[in-house]
């Protein structure tokens, strides 16, 4: 500026309008006052970022803008991403209009993806714990390290001793192989995060009608009449499925919300419940009380497709209104109003999550929702179903096809029958395969049973810990735990926190491999031997995701590993070279630049999950889907013309027999309007032809074209022979067929040798054709059967409400007390009755539940480091009624200890709130950083500490475990809150 | 010429910040600021209901009245922008607006405030379309590239809606119909004593 | 000495005479009107196919389809 205009300006007249320039003058008093103040600026911490200067990843003019279309990395919707990447950096985000399960929307969590690609709180490079510092090392330096150590573990303690952790972000692939390694290292201990999120869903309903998936679709909602939501809270956990479940609202169907709080999604409901956290069975039974008082239940349906109503009817006769009301806290006219509005409103729908999967009773309720909806007929038609909604973007392919403790890919379980199936998958010697695992001696598999750990399922991740600290002489396996390798799982998900921190700081190795610093990293006391790997996100790499509604959605790379990150296929593939398996983990896997090929590793899985018929879905027919997914009905998911023409869109599993059969999926589960080669299913016949005396298949029920007009075991090739169908088999197809069966090349004719033949069947065939053929005469290739409604290999065959072992109604537990402690389940003695027996409702009153935030996902690592998400949800806080807060002496927003029942203390901010009833106290889970009133922020490496860091909620949760599948009991424990 | 508008569908708000999160994305919006904000009345109590705020782009807009340097335009389609180089900071716009839209990112001694930043309904600044320099003090223009609000196209339950004023009465104007003229939530049939007929 | 005296009095009564003037030709400050830079944006809104297309965009975007 001229130091003449100022001088010029400044003396002359300042009134009228002839005067001075209004705007000149303020602008330069400004300038004046603010280069004042620049010299006197106030260091605020995040406040003052100039407007300008602080941009990154900024579109450049000019240069040409590539679109990747990816899926995004949060929930199971699986809503569709398009990344505008230029020069290889992600500048823009788009809405994915065209895909069909968000029509282009997103939540916060979506529609912030591109914060992965500025990268500035992520894991760079790999590091190690040394002396308390982290330090920076090469990869080879840390496969290398990691390895010999595992080796030498392996040496002295064999194969268990290593905890195993994958992931349910990792791709269908990742997962897969996630699998794979755990097999080939030897060892059933890996696991994910469905141990924890819908164990007891996938239990509990496979084992009523055959397959432990949603049923129906977000998208199907639209035609539900009636939907009743138990224990889930759509709109912050699954919030652009709300698209579907409002347009359904707005076509008509009433909405019910059950749950402890009144969430969001009860704000959009027609009916609003309050229960008692953990009596969801007593609930549901309260429920088909009124039914069946007045005969609403379906009749016809019933006597078609469901066996053991009779039992269930029993059991219902002892939920009187009054029971009900007790126990659950729902007076009778609710429970009355709720029942009469789903049985006026047909086709309805049920949906749950976590409110009712994470009890030590959870297989229990899972079991009774079905119950639920098989007597009013619900399952298995448009705008019906069981719609479970699913967690994590790839939690149900992991599940299906990933790293479980209990199963091998596919559901197959860990019988030598399983084993062998997958040996002949890929391909490499059987008893190779059993060599890897520790054969010295058998142990207790539970109930006194002897096995080897090839056949027992190994310990979970919900029990890790306890694979740690237990005495071994208590476990079935050799010895505790001395390493883990967590590649992709947060830890502050699990309870217990206080034993978490010393399992970590006993184990003898600890190895994180994540695209941030987990909770992990930080929550202990550990100086060295730990490991920080980066791993790329979902963004860094290609694959196939499974959304919740079991389709199948192929993801394009965005961009290429950030720094020096490595994607989870390129670390296995590093490491089991390290440890001498590389060669036969990947022997039908091409490997180029040391990168397995994803799309061979599709192609595996293809060929050997038939139980589910993930053999279908190509990664040639997944690419044609994304690439014409415009062409997909929002409703029905059906293309209507257009190259996919007949398909539903990602070929949602079963899609049966090979590629070449063009299945076009199953969109609705168990639906007898369609023919199986259309869609159409019927329920699973996996538990037999009879039990006691009575015939488990259907009656007079079948599917559209069935050429059976009737119930029908499963097919095998010894069925397909009785039937005459056999030689419709292809030449091709009957070698496959004998190699399965052990018969050499040379055996001549069709005989079946020693029954070998008969007994290949459509899991187990490799060929595809029993299931061809079967679906060609208008079968299911797993049979008709009827679904049941009693369990009779679970602990409570009949579902029945117990007590949750941290109870606040002591005065209950005589009348509905929790199972004896057991001695050996999943390799853990595991306790009951020993904690429910003392009452710790007189010094924790309060009843602490926990559950999702919008803006946040998971253990939170990844969305508190991005700031977008950061910063509107930037405090960890519990709510608390005001009648609970008075009583305690705390005042809003201000911070309180919550100290759990087993004494994990956690210091939050108390938001005091109506939205909890009286005696109940909610915490998100997403937080990590803190221990018990301690930010951990020093312990993190270097420029990688999350934006906002708050305490664990599981820091102060207890014990208490599935007695089906180990989920752990967040949804009903204790707690006491005093201000700080 | 339509009038660019926004319409949050207060029935279908699930008060889930994604467009508060889309507007941060594509405007790389700093730490302490959001263009669109949401506010939710009666949290955690029957009736709960949630909004979506931004600028509104008014008609006769109470900042660009108010303005000293008049820095304030409205295109044809009455969207409502402003120049950042002659913006002085002053934060009158900020009294003036009932909407609290317009937003400064420092807070320094003596009240400096920075230069004023708020919803430019992705239509970007007085300065080259979809430049570098227009992205870095305006954020993206979308509007050049046909494209709409990010906020809105990214809204999870297609609860915001912006566009052309007649499209979205339209869209609106429909959606009342399904629901039968009043809303479907709890606390309407108990303060209309709206019986449901019993079949 | 004098001339001294006299010649920087008369130099700095130039500065300060120059320094005082003042341009008869002054801007008049309209209030309301807009007096920041031109926007390209608004020239291609009035284009005839664009109100169309964000219309189209709207429609493809937005609704529930």
């Amino acid at each position: 500026m001229k130091q003449k205009t100022w001088l010029r300006r400044v003396s002359a007249k300042t009134a009228g309008p002839d005067g001075m320039n209004r705007r000149t003058f303020l602008r330069r008093s400004g300038f004046a006052v603010g280069s004042g103040a620049l010299a006197g600026m106030l260091p605020l911490n995040l406040m003052q970022k100039a407007w300008a200067a602080d941009k990154s990843n900024i579109p450049m003019d000019g240069v040409k803008t590539v679109y990747r279309r990816t899926v995004c990395t949060h929930c199971s919707v699986g809503c569709g991403v398009i990344a505008e990447v230029q020069n290889g950096v992600w500048t823009g985000q788009e809405p994915d209009f065209e895909s069909p399960l968000n029509l282009g929307s997103h939540c916060p969590k979506g529609a912030s993806v591109r914060h992965y690609g500025m990268g500035d709180r992520r894991l760079k490079y790999p590091l190690k714990l040394v002396d308390g510092q982290w330090k920076r090392i090469g990869w080879e330096q840390a496969i290398d390290e990691i390895g010999d150590r595992l080796l030498k573990i392996r040496r002295e303690s064999g194969p268990d001793a290593l905890f195993f952790c994958g992931s349910s972000k990792a791709s269908n692939e990742h997962s897969y192989l996630q699998r794979k390694f755990a097999a080939f290292w030897g060892s059933n201990n890996c696991d994910h995060q469905a141990r924890i999120c819908h164990s007891t869903t996938v239990a509990g309903v496979a084992n009523t009608w055959g397959y432990g998936a949603m049923t129906n679709s977000y998208n199907d909602m639209h035609n539900c009449k009636g939907m009743l939501f138990v224990g889930s809270n759509a709109a912050e956990a699954h919030p652009v499925a709300m698209q579907h479940i409002l347009r359904g609202k707005e076509n008509g169907a009433k909405m019910i919300v059950v749950d402890p709080r009144f969430t969001r999604t009860a704000a959009h409901a027609d009916v609003y419940v309050r229960l008692r956290p953990g009596t969801d069975v007593a609930f549901i039974w309260g429920l088909l009380w009124h039914i069946f008082n007045n005969g609403w239940e379906d009749k016809k349906y019933i006597d078609q497709r469901v066996w053991g109503i009779d039992d269930i009817r029993k059991e219902v006769m002892k939920w009187s209104p009054g029971a009900v009301e007790d126990v659950t806290g729902v007076p009778e006219s609710k429970m009355l109003e709720v029942a009469k509005i789903m049985a006026e409103n047909r086709p309805g729908t049920i949906v749950w999550c976590m409110g009712g999967t994470q009890h030590h009773i959870g297989n229990n309720m899972t079991r009774a929702y079905c119950v639920f909806q098989l007597a009013l007929g619900n399952i298995g038609v448009s705008g019906g179903g069981a719609n479970i909604f699913r967690g994590h973007d790839n939690v149900q392919g992991a599940t299906d096809v990933g790293p479980n403790c209990h199963t091998l890919p596919g559901y197959y379980g860990l019988s030598d029958g399983a084993w062998q199936h997958w040996a002949r998958v890929w391909d490499v010697d059987y008893e190779w395969l059993k060599s890897r695992f520790d054969m010295e001696r058998k142990y207790d598999a539970g109930g006194g049973k002897m096995a080897y750990t090839m056949n027992i399922p190994g310990i979970p991740v919900s029990r890790w810990i306890d694979g740690v600290l237990e005495d071994p002489q208590n476990m079935s396996q050799k010895g505790n735990f001395r390493a883990v390798f967590f590649q992709g799982h947060a830890c502050n998900s699990q309870t217990r926190g206080p034993e978490m921190k010393k399992a970590l700081e006993k184990l003898e190795m600890v190895v994180i491999n994540d695209p941030f610093p987990t909770h992990m990293s930080v929550m202990s006391e550990r100086k060295n031997n730990t490991y920080l790997l980066p791993a790329c996100t979902q963004f860094e790499t290609t694959g196939s995701v499974t959304a919740s509604n079991r389709s199948i959605q192929w993801r394009e790379k965005v961009m290429e590993p950030l720094f020096e990150s490595i994607p989870d296929h390129v670390v296995l593939y590093r490491l089991a070279s390290k440890l001498g398996f590389a060669d036969k983990l990947f022997k039908n896997i091409k490997v180029s630049n040391g990168e397995p090929q994803i799309e061979d590793i599709l192609r595996e899985i293809n060929r050997g999950t038939w139980t589910i018929g993930y053999t279908g879905q190509s990664p040639e027919r997944l690419q044609l889907h994304a690439k014409y997914r415009g062409t997909f009905n929002t409703t029905t998911l059906k293309a209507e013309g257009g190259p996919c023409d007949g398909d539903y869109y990602g070929l949602p599993w079963p899609a049966w027999g090979t590629p070449e059969l063009k299945h076009p999926g199953t969109p609705i589960l168990y639906d007898t309007s369609k023919s199986v080669a259309e869609g159409g299913l019927c329920f699973r016949a996996r538990f037999g032809t009879e039990h006691n005396g009575e015939n488990l298949l259907a009656e007079g029920s079948y599917s559209k074209g069935s050429e059976i007009k009737d119930g029908y075991p499963e097919f095998t090739y010894g069925m397909l022979e009785r039937l005459g169908w056999a030689g419709e088999l292809s030449d091709k197809e009957m070698a496959v067929i004998r190699r399965v069966a052990g018969i050499s090349e040379s055996a001549s004719g069709k005989e079946s040798s020693d029954g070998k033949l008969d007994k290949v069947n459509w899991k187990t065939d490799l060929s595809g054709g029993i299931q061809r053929v079967a679906i060609k005469h208008g079968c299911a290739p797993f049979g008709n059967a009827k679904a049941r409604c009693v369990v009779w290999t679970f602990p409570d065959p009949v579902p029945i409400h117990r007590e949750p072992l941290y109870t606040p109604r002591f005065d209950l537990v005589a009348k509905y007390p929790t199972y004896e402690d057991r001695k050996a389940f999943w390799r853990l003695p595991t306790r009951y009755q020993s904690i429910q027996k003392q009452d710790h409702s007189q010094k924790y009153p309060l009843a602490f539940i926990s559950g999702r935030l919008t803006e946040h996902q998971g253990g939170g690592a990844a969305t508190r480091s991005n700031p977008w998400l950061a910063k509107l949800q930037p405090e960890m806080f519990v709510e608390i009624n005001p009648a609970d807060a008075n009583n305690a002496g705390v005042r809003h927003w201000h911070y309180v200890w919550l100290e759990g029942a087993e004494g994990g203390r956690i210091k939050v901010r108390a938001m005091v709130t109506e939205r909890v009833g009286r005696g109940v106290v909610w915490t998100p889970f997403h937080f990590g950083g803190w221990f018990q009133g301690k930010d951990l922020i020093d312990r993190y490496p270097e420029g990688s500490a999350p934006f906002v860091r708050g305490e664990a909620c599981n820091t102060a949760t207890t014990y208490g475990y599935d007695s089906v599948t180990q989920m752990q009991e967040t949804k009903a424990t204790l707690c006491r809150i005093q201000p700080v | 010429m339509a009038r660019m508008k926004f319409l949050c569908d207060v029935e279908r708000c699930i008060e889930c910040n994604a467009c508060v999160t889309a507007c941060n994305n594509e405007n790389d919006v700093p730490w302490g600021m959001n263009r669109r904000h949401v506010v939710t009345i009666k949290d955690g109590e029957r009736g709960e209901k949630s909004v979506s705020v931004a600028c509104m782009h008014c008609t006769d807009a109470p900042c660009a009245a108010v303005c000293p340097v008049d820095c304030f335009y409205t295109t044809d389609d009455g969207i409502v922008l402003h120049d950042k180089d002659l913006c002085i900071g002053c934060g009158y716009c900020f009294y003036a607006c009932p909407f609290g839209a317009p937003q400064y990112p420092q807070q320094e001694a003596f009240g400096v405030r920075g230069k004023m930043d708020k919803c430019t309904f992705c239509a970007g600044g007085p300065l080259p379309d979809n430049s570098e320099a227009e992205y870095r003090k305006y954020g993206r223009n979308r509007i050049a590239e046909g494209k709409l609000p990010l906020c809105a196209e990214m809204c999870a339950t297609k609860s915001l809606l912006g566009g052309d004023g007649n499209v979205v009465s339209e869209i609106y104007r429909k959606r009342v119909f399904n629901r039968g003229g009043r809303p479907l939530t709890w606390s309407w049939q108990t303060a209309y004593s709206f019986k449901e007929k019993n079949k | 000495m004098k001339f001294k005296l006299w010649f920087t009095a008369a130099a700095i009564a130039g500065v300060i005479l120059y320094g005082c003037y003042e341009s008869p030709d002054i801007t008049y400050h309209e209030p309301g009107v807009y007096k920041g830079k031109e926007d390209p944006l608004l020239a291609k809104l009035r284009q005839p196919d664009r109100q169309q297309q964000l219309v189209e965009r709207f429609k493809k975007v937005q609704t529930d389809r």
